[in-house]
């Protein structure tokens, strides 16, 4: 399946614009250019996103994919059928697949494509932004899951910063160093999150210590900080494993230990019998693949809009999200092109209310 | 009509089900696959793939 050079110069040009996490204004602003060409009312909204909507019909249906990256560009070039670029696989490709296939207006439908910003940065306020209007029919996330994949399900994340701090002391003084003692801090917390279990991989909670600074003094006061981060399967809340950390974290006499949350998503998980998924199974099934269901270690926009919307939502888009956050982000066009059919297939069972 | 693998439950599924479709059972809520459509077969569906990513 080859790609309209139309739908490649929409998915190029926009992974050429750099937009790393809180500076995606000139990409939004093209975006919403490039909308408005195709037939969308388009606009860029109070939080900054691009945002384009077509149709007018009584089903809503919101496909929304993040137009900000991780930083750190490399030269944007096609390769062996591939778009090599930062942000062609996290999450451009799926946005501008969204774009593609929503150009066309189809009766009873009415579609807001959403080119989400600050998704890559703990605020996610692209989102958070669009989860305080009302709620669609159905909500489809960008993001890879391969053209025949669909996810349905991510982990939930907390990230917690650990401070010690104790009166200096003599190096030779007895007892262990605050950084020893930051050091038996950190496998008491991960000791505790192990020992929850899981038979698999995604449903167990990782923790990781993602950060340290110990040995710091300025001759008054001895300090040790630690970033501990956790990724949470559905069934477990974030409160409930930032209780269990604090009970962790326990300081010898004479040293102060205070935890502080930096940052949270509840974990997520949709339904994969709702009419929405079922649309993607046979959609993929029409494209000659059969669908696989993905649950995800990373989180996504899904955690911030499924709690509040509560509709049929999965994620979705072109490419190997192996590919997140590396420097040799790839996408294969012909998986770019597929996925497109693939979603304007699910646009028009949507519209026909065949699910 | 497939019966649900987990409660014996009779299951509709429509008749232009594809492969690799879920469906829930009406008695137990239990998640099922189309694993055939011709003739409709039914199999407790499997938990999802695990991917690290985004």
């Amino acid at each position: 399946m080859s790609l309209d050079p139309a739908d490649l110069a929409l998915v190029r040009g926009l992974v050429e614009i750099p937009s790393a996490s809180r500076d995606e204004a000139r990409a939004v602003a093209w975006l919403v250019e490039r909308m408005r060409d195709r037939g969308f009312r388009s606009e860029v909204d109070a939080a900054g996103n691009a945002v384009g909507e077509i149709g007018d019909g009584p089903t809503h249906v919101v496909l929304l994919g993040h137009i900000d990256t991780v930083p750190g560009i490399f030269p944007v070039r096609i390769e062996d059928g591939e778009l090599v670029g930062r942000g062609a696989v996290d999450a451009k490709g799926p946005l501008a697949a969204f774009v593609s296939a929503a150009s066309v207006r189809l009766p009873g439908l009415r579609v807001t494509v959403v080119g989400a910003v600050e998704e890559e940065s703990p605020t996610s306020a692209g989102a958070r932004y669009r989860a305080t209007l009302p709620a669609p029919d159905h909500c489809v996330v960008g993001e890879p899951s391969g053209w025949d994949g669909l996810t349905v399900a991510y982990k939930g994340r907390l990230v917690a910063e650990v401070a010690l701090e104790r009166a200096a002391r003599h190096g030779a003084a007895p007892g262990p160093t605050l950084t020893e003692e930051a050091l038996a801090v950190w496998e008491r917390v991960r000791a505790v999150a192990a020992a929850r279990g899981g038979a698999r991989a995604f449903d167990r909670l990782d923790c990781r210590l993602e950060g340290m600074r110990a040995g710091e003094s300025d001759g008054l006061a001895e300090r040790a900080w630690l970033k501990v981060g956790y990724r949470i399967p559905p069934g477990a809340a974030v409160d409930e494993i930032e209780r269990e950390l604090r009970a962790a974290v326990t300081a010898e006499e004479g040293t102060s230990a205070t935890v502080t949350r930096a940052a949270s998503e509840e974990p997520v998980r949709t339904e994969r019998t709702s009419a929405l998924a079922r649309a993607f199974v046979r959609a993929i099934a029409e494209a000659g693949g059969t669908a696989r269901t993905l649950a995800k270690s990373g989180t996504s926009d899904m955690n911030v809009l499924a709690p509040v919307w509560r509709c049929p939502m999965v994620a979705y888009g072109p490419g190997d999200s192996a590919y997140d956050h590396t420097p040799m982000e790839r996408l294969r066009l012909e998986d770019h092109a597929r996925a497109i059919a693939v979603l304007r297939s699910v646009l028009a069972r949507l519209a026909r209310g065949d699910g | 009509m497939p019966k649900c693998p987990e409660c014996d439950a009779d299951v509709t599924v429509g008749g232009d089900a594809v492969k690799g479709e879920i469906v829930a059972c009406p008695d137990c809520g239990a998640e099922l696959e189309v694993t055939e459509t011709s003739p409709l077969a039914l199999a407790l569906a499997p938990e999802e793939e695990e991917d690290w990513g985004e």
